[in-house]
């Protein structure tokens, strides 16, 4: 009779397999710009790598606030709209001669709200997640939209479209504005004990509630974060394209949740880290980037990152699963 | 001919269990020879050896994470093993995939019920076997067909049901009725008394009983000694992985098996601190709310106060509703002798109130989250400062539970999924003794602890009411509140019927008033 061996892991330590798939995503990134750099030569060039950074860095931002929310074993579908949405808001007010701080104050503002009012769908009239934020996906988008009648908002404000093409110590602005997202990020979900009650409730309310966490507060607290960094890349958005327009934005909701998947986050909650999505974010950006210079047809763009998506998560599903 | 008997002898034809694969009672039906499990490196089953015979009761004994469940899932083919050789009647098997241990006719009760909590109870019985007629499912035949066999069983248990309205404790049953329907040679019952009631126990003693008179081989698991001895023709006794013994039930004591099973022995398992009683710390006065109905009781400090009572009978919703859980309808609370009200969980544990809950799964633990962190959950903020955690300190806080309540784990960093039932309940007392408080309600606190750690955990009370704690002590298991409560309230239907001083009562008594008749 055959002796089975079978190899399995024992549930390491997650200190441990954080760091790991940290490393894992991060030596696949640069495989990614090493690979490319010798496929082909504008690969690079100062000039794409600072257009590389700026796409990526929109969508690490969301990714970073969705994840907050996958954690808790929700889901924001709402973001691509609040990025649309908000730019919007921040042309009208500038268009409308509100001062430039006040507009952005304002228009951050605005992302609390809607964040509060998804944590109030949820946690007072008990809809579920995908339902209240899939709800404010499509009205934010019609909000928008008749206000701006359909059309677009120009702004005329130079220092604010300037914004978006600066450098800053040779490195883009928008990818300053990461890290300027990602170091409180990192801070609040690894070092705070409000991080900590993120996973809690993600991995069980009823026990979270008995130990003492407010788990009402905890998931307002989520929401609000994934909308005011949604409202952040609308301010962002609003920037480099130098309009304000309802309609941008779209999709975006999909790639920040895959960016968090591929970033290690678990849709079921509870498992994710913020260095993650990060990385997912620039490995899609990349993936976009090199396949244009490559000139493959943008819609097996999308073929790629669906496979990249089933790839990644599968891998890390066989990490994971140590006790078969 | 009995309607469990009918069913099973239906499993038996559709399995098609060879004529072959029999062998005459007290014949070894089940031999396993170096059989070990390693999960990644920790060695949950070293090389053990040891054989089942036809017909028997056949009680394992041993510490929290001794590896008794480990082989229980080996056994049928939820994991799988990294060594060794099981045979079945005498001819090597492998024992892969649950299909295979059910094919075989080999079934268990898991520690964890693992039921689908959405579907009725009929369902759940028929899961994987439902009846077709031309490819449609028989709802109501097999409901029917599932009524019979708890009726049957002696369960009171209605079939259509959802499983989920149930206790755990009637879960347990269901998940047992569906293993005994399936035409079995050989079942295995993971601590099945954990969340009985004694009546429940003693139907399910019934069963096991009349299952071994068909020559079913019967497996027992239980940390409770007077059930061991009362049921099984032998005992096998794990200690950190390895065998170390066999006996037969007649040839051995309950000392001689504690010894066997911890390597030391024990004087005196109910340990009781003699603690001059104090102050009153709390007292409610006709308290009502969702289960319960007008208790009135006090706590004083230095004192245990025991409740007692049928699964049900409505004492963990007295307690979610004095820490403030469920909302409280009617009734007063007083906290040393302030008139409080207590409308969530935060304003109990400012006040001094800590509950360690029932169910360790549903209530008790983040699962999928470190021990630490499930052990520093209640006191993150007093391990703070501002707005960061201070590390060092929520590593040694941790690390001193583990070690006080002997958590048998490598690292604090290991998944608390990944902990054997009884240890996963340590994390959870750990948790509340970390925290401290003044009124400390333990809900089944020793649910699934070994002895050794029972007599522990009694001690740490003691420790507690030195401090000048109380304690309320709900516990289903008549032998630990009567020991150990200064005062025993008895609970019937969601009320407090009867009250007793240590002692005061036979064991008769207090369980006439528990059932009421
Ligand atoms: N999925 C897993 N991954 C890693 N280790 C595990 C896993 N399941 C169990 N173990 C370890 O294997 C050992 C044996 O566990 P097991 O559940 O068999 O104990 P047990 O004898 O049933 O204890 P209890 O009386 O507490 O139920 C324990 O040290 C436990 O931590
Ligand atoms: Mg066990």
């Amino acid at each position: 009779m055959s002796v089975e061996t079978t190899t399995e892991s024992a549930p390491a330590p997650r200190k441990g397999t954080n760091i790991l798939l940290g490393l894992t995503l991060l030596g696949l990134l640069l495989a990614l710009w090493v690979a490319l750099g010798f496929a082909t030569n504008a690969f690079w060039s100062p000039n794409n790598i600072s257009n590389l950074l700026r796409q990526g860095a929109m969508t690490a931002i969301l990714a970073v606030g969705q994840t907050f929310v996958i954690i808790t074993a929700g889901i924001d579908l709402s973001v691509g709209a609040i990025v649309g949405f908000t730019s919007v808001i921040v042309a009208w007010l500038l268009q409308a001669g509100v001062p430039l701080w006040a507009s952005i104050i304002l228009t951050l503002l605005i992302g609390v709200a809607i964040g509060a009012f998804h944590g109030f769908g949820i946690v007072r009239m008990g809809l579920p997640p995908f339902i209240i934020t899939l709800a404010t996906l499509t009205s934010l988008r019609g909000i928008g939209l008749l206000i701006t009648n359909g059309s677009t908002i120009s702004i005329s404000h130079e220092g604010f479209t300037n914004f978006s093409r600066a450098d800053f110590l040779g490195i883009p602005s928008l990818f300053w504005m990461v890290i300027l997202v990602g170091i409180p990020a990192f801070i609040f979900l690894h070092l705070s004990r409000f991080g900590r009650y993120l996973f809690a409730v993600g991995s069980n309310k009823e026990a979270a509630r008995l130990s003492g966490v407010n788990v009402d507060r905890t998931i307002y607290l989520a929401y609000i974060l994934s909308a005011t960094c949604a409202a952040f890349v609308g301010l962002l958005l609003a920037s480099r394209i130098g309009i304000g327009n309802a309609t941008q934005a779209e999709g975006w909701e999909l790639q920040a949740i895959a960016s968090s998947v591929i970033g290690g986050t678990s849709l079921f909650g509870a498992v994710g880290s913020v260095h993650g999505p990060l990385l997912g974010a620039f490995i899609l950006a990349t993936i976009n980037n090199g396949a244009n210079l490559l000139n493959v047809n943008s819609f097996w763009q999308r073929i790629i990152t669906g496979l990249l998506i089933i790839i990644i998560v599968y891998f890390d599903q066989l990490r994971r699963r140590g006790s078969r | 001919m009995s309607s469990l008997e009918e069913l099973s002898r239906r499993h038996e034809d559709q399995a098609g269990l060879a004529e072959s694969d029999t062998v005459p009672r007290g014949a070894p039906i089940l031999e396993l020879r170096g059989l070990q499990k390693k999960y990644g490196l920790v060695e949950a089953l070293k090389p053990v050896t040891v054989s089942f015979l036809a017909g028997e009761i056949h009680a394992i004994v041993g510490e929290n994470g001794a590896g008794k469940s480990t082989l229980i899932k080996l056994l049928t083919g939820v994991i799988r093993r990294t060594a060794g050789e099981v045979f079945w009647c005498g001819k090597p098997v492998q024992l892969a995939t649950p299909t295979e241990a059910i094919s075989r006719g080999i079934n268990a009760v898991h520690q964890e019920v693992v039921l689908c909590p959405h579907l009725s109870v009929a369902a759940n019985m028929f899961l994987g076997d439902e009846m077709n007629r031309n490819g449609l499912m028989r709802k109501a035949a097999m409901e029917k067909a599932a009524q019979a066999v708890l009726d049957d069983l002696g369960f009171h248990l209605p079939a259509g049901a959802r499983l989920e309205s149930l206790t755990i404790g009637q879960q347990q049953l269901v998940a047992t009725a569906k293993a005994a329907m399936r035409g079995i040679r050989f079942i295995i019952f993971d601590e099945p008394t954990a969340y009985l009631t004694r009546q429940e126990s003693a139907q399910l003693f019934r069963l096991i009983r009349r299952l071994r008179d068909q020559g079913v081989t019967v497996v027992y698991i239980s940390h409770r000694m007077e059930e061991v001895f009362e049921l099984a023709d032998r005992v096998s006794v794990l200690r950190d992985g390895t065998h170390v013994g066999t006996r037969l039930i007649g040839e051995t004591n309950e000392n001689e098996l504690i010894a066997l099973m911890i390597n030391r022995s024990i004087e005196q398992i109910y340990h009781k601190e003699q603690v001059p009683a104090g102050d009153v710390i709390v007292e409610t006065k006709g308290l009502s709310g969702p289960g319960f109905e007008d208790v009135s009781l006090t706590v004083r400090a230095g004192e245990i106060v025991g409740l007692y009572g049928l699964i049900g009978a409505g004492r963990s919703e007295f307690a979610l509703g004095l820490y403030g859980r469920q909302p409280v309808t009617a009734g007063e609370i007083f906290w040393e002798g302030r008139k409080v009200s207590i409308p969530n969980e935060r304003v109990a544990m400012a006040l001094g109130i800590a509950l360690a809950p029932e169910s360790r799964r549903d209530q008790g633990l983040c699962l999928n989250l470190p021990i630490g962190l499930n052990i520093n959950l209640p006191v993150l903020k007093r391990l703070s400062s501002g707005l960061t955690i201070r590390r060092g300190d929520a590593a040694r806080n941790a690390e001193r539970q583990i070690a006080d309540l002997r958590i048998k784990t490598p690292s604090r960093h290991v998944l608390a999924s990944a902990m054997s039932g009884g240890n996963q309940q340590k994390i959870v007392i750990g948790k509340w003794l970390s925290h401290g408080a003044r009124l400390f309600i333990f809900d089944e606190p020793t649910v699934g602890v070994d002895v050794g750690t029972k007599a522990e955990i009694y001690r740490l009370f003691g420790e507690l009411l030195k401090q000048g704690a109380g304690i309320i002590l709900i516990s289903s298991y008549l032998p630990e509140v009567y020991e150990l409560a200064d005062r025993l309230h008895v609970f019937r239907g969601g009320r407090l019927v009867a009250s007793h001083d240590h002692r005061a009562a036979t064991h008769e008594d207090v369980l006439t008033q528990a059932i009421g008749s």
